[in-house]
């Protein structure tokens, strides 16, 4: 009695679909609240003047202001859809994080579908033929079957083959000794059993009669394979170790075994079949690899994979001002600006970005002499090194300027002083050095062995 | 081959000798090409202004900011180009405060001797109606409400004249 047994695989699939279906929140009844909608809308949609960042998760300015304007549109009783649509008539279609469907950037959503399509297809056919035998073709073996001559030959032709592949794998040590002399066995059977069909198949045409190549091994019995093969002829597959097993290889006149393919290992032996394999396999991960790129290129650090932000507020505060710091170095001094303003909307009393935006508001100040700019950042330093007297930054800017715009040289030389006993970088110190030792003199005061130029 | 490249390169002087100067740094916007959004608000001095529609003239709509450097690079330019079509009457400057303090915006226009109307832009309405990302960011409305160009880098009195001049061009 034969048992059916339930494949694994499709327990799997079942639960792969319930969690995908679960998971798509189909299944809810009820309807997103307002605020709801509002996250959704502002997950999807690109902070205007950040990198990849959403305006759900942005504190910059343009972000609180485009999330204002969709809380607003959705009061109106706009549509998700009109939403969007009217973000982007005013940001162009970059204000939407993932890529339009439509026009090129189609191909950036039909490409893992295609590739993975294309990857089940192939492993698909694989594992159809592995489970249905190696040999391609009908099956000759079934009763009162009369295949053509071609079909016998296209079979004998493979069988050849087949038998160079095992003896190529073998030699390469990618086969045993005994599934490679199993293989050669039923394959040499197979192809006599070919081959005397063949002599009492009707003879083909002029045009279509073509037998194996010269130098095929079926028509060179000093390469091993002898029309009428006798395994004890041939060349030991494995040096040393003749016959082993103690199998009697004696081939069997009638292929009546069951097809080669019912043994996993063998079936492997085909290199047109591994080229297929790999072939789907590379498919399969180019497009695995599209669509985890896709999905995983907007996460912030600390954001799992359901879009939920577990990133700590200090994380986020770190990571605009780093962001800020790199525009800044990059020379992108108005977005940096922003940027530091954005930090000090949510947090008055940050010292870096008070530093940083005190330093570039007073810079600017001075190249376009504008003196309540520079009494802006003037005012933001002074802040800065109150709230932390520590950070050197913030010393070194409020010395700089207490020296070339109040003419206070020992006010500057204090905060110098600060800044040196903060154990600044190097590199800082070379960089700051004249500016110090200037105040140090214009003050009177002995210049530090450090600054000593 | 010699032949060949000095061809390349004669036609790639003839192109770049026949192009205008690339003094104006004109980028994509969907609003180009379509009517302005609707303009209203309160200005710096507390009164209320909108702008009309259609405007009926040039009207360069200009967002700012008094700590944005490239702002304060382009704000002679802007102020020059208001006194040359100030007689002729043919354009007219307005901006919008972004993402400042409205004593820091009125400071420096007042420096800056800017006398058109300054719209404070609360909560970057303005700014997302137009879709502007960071100051300064400039729009050029044709007399029939027409959004002609958006700039995003400083820009000079001659950059503006030029847009003009060939947004007149197309209309003739």
């Amino acid at each position: 009695v034969s048992k059916r047994r339930f494949p694994l695989w499709t327990l799997l699939a079942v639960a792969l679909v319930v969690a995908l279906v679960v998971g798509s929140g189909v299944l809810s009844s009820s309807p997103p609240t307002p605020a709801q909608r509002a996250y959704a809308i502002e997950s999807v949609l690109r902070c205007p003047s950040c990198e990849d960042l959403s305006v759900a998760d942005s504190t910059a300015p343009t972000a609180v202001a485009v999330r204002a304007t969709v809380r607003q549109l959705l009061a109106e009783g706009r549509t998700d859809q009109q939403i969007e649509t009217y973000l982007e008539a005013r940001y162009g279609s970059t204000i939407v994080l993932d890529p339009p469907a439509h026009g090129w950037p189609l191909l950036v959503w039909l490409l893992p579908l295609v590739g993975g399509g294309v990857a089940v297809a192939a492993l698909g056919t694989f594992l159809f033929r592995r489970r249905s035998g190696a040999v391609p073709g009908p099956d000759l073996d079934r009763p009162g079957y009369r295949p053509g001559r071609e079909q016998l030959e296209e079979r004998r032709d493979f069988l050849v083959r087949s038998l160079a592949d095992a003896d190529a794998e073998y030699l390469a040590g990618d086969l045993a000794p005994d599934d490679y002399l199993a293989l050669r066995q039923r394959d040499l059977r197979l192809l006599r059993a070919v081959e005397a069909e063949l002599d009492g198949a009707p003879a083909p045409a002029p045009a279509a009669a073509t037998g194996p190549a010269p130098g095929h091994p079926i028509q060179s019995s000093a390469a091993g394979h002898a029309t009428q093969p006798s395994v004890a002829g041939e060349p030991d597959p494995a040096p040393g170790a003749s016959n082993p097993g103690g199998r009697d290889l004696a081939p069997d006149p009638i292929p009546t075994d069951p097809p080669i393919g019912s043994d996993a290992r063998p079936a492997a032996r085909s290199g047109r079949r591994r080229w297929l394999l790999r072939g789907a396999a590379a498919s399969f991960a180019a497009a695995l690899i599209v669509a985890v790129s896709l999905f995983a290129s907007n996460r912030l650090p600390g954001q799992t994979a359901t879009g939920t932000v577990s990133a700590t507020q200090s994380q986020q505060l770190a990571q605009t001002l780093d962001e800020a710091a790199t525009l800044e170095n990059q020379g992108q001094v108005g977005r940096a600006a922003q940027l530091y303003q954005s930090v000090l909307t949510g947090h008055p009393g940050n010292e870096v970005a008070l530093a940083q935006l005190g330093w570039l508001e007073y810079q600017t100040g001075r190249s376009g002499n504008s003196a309540s700019l520079m009494d802006d950042g003037e005012a933001k330093l002074e802040r800065a090194a109150g709230l932390d007297p520590g950070d050197y930054a913030a010393s070194l800017y409020l010395g700089t300027v207490l020296l070339q715009r109040d003419t206070n040289p020992a006010g500057a030389v204090g905060q110098f002083q600060r800044f040196l006993a903060d154990d600044p970088p190097a590199a800082l110190v070379q960089q700051a050095a004249p500016v110090m030792r200037q105040a140090y003199q214009q003050a009177g005061v002995p210049v530090p062995a450090q600054l000593a130029g | 081959v010699s032949l060949g490249v000095l061809v390349m390169a004669s036609g790639l002087v003839a192109v770049l000798a026949t192009r205008p100067p690339a003094t104006v740094d004109e980028v994509y916007s969907p609003l180009v090409g379509k009517p302005v959004p609707a303009v209203a608000g309160t200005t710096l001095d507390g009164s209320r202004y909108s702008l009309p529609s259609p405007p009926g003239r040039y009207t360069v709509v200009n967002f700012f900011a008094s700590w944005c450097g490239p702002c304060q690079q382009e704000g002679t330019e802007l102020v020059k180009f208001q006194y040359e079509h100030q007689q002729s009457g043919d354009a007219s400057m307005l901006s919008v405060v972004f993402d400042d303090n409205a004593s820091s915006a009125r400071a420096y226009q007042a420096t800056l001797g800017a006398t058109w109307p300054t719209l404070s832009d609360p909560g970057g309405r303005l700014a997302v109606a137009f879709g502007v990302r960071a100051p300064p960011s400039t729009f050029v409305v044709a007399p029939d409400g027409r959004v002609v160009a958006f700039l995003v880098a400083p820009v000079t009195a001659a950059d503006l004249d030029h847009i003009v001049a060939r947004a007149e061009a197309s209309r003739a």
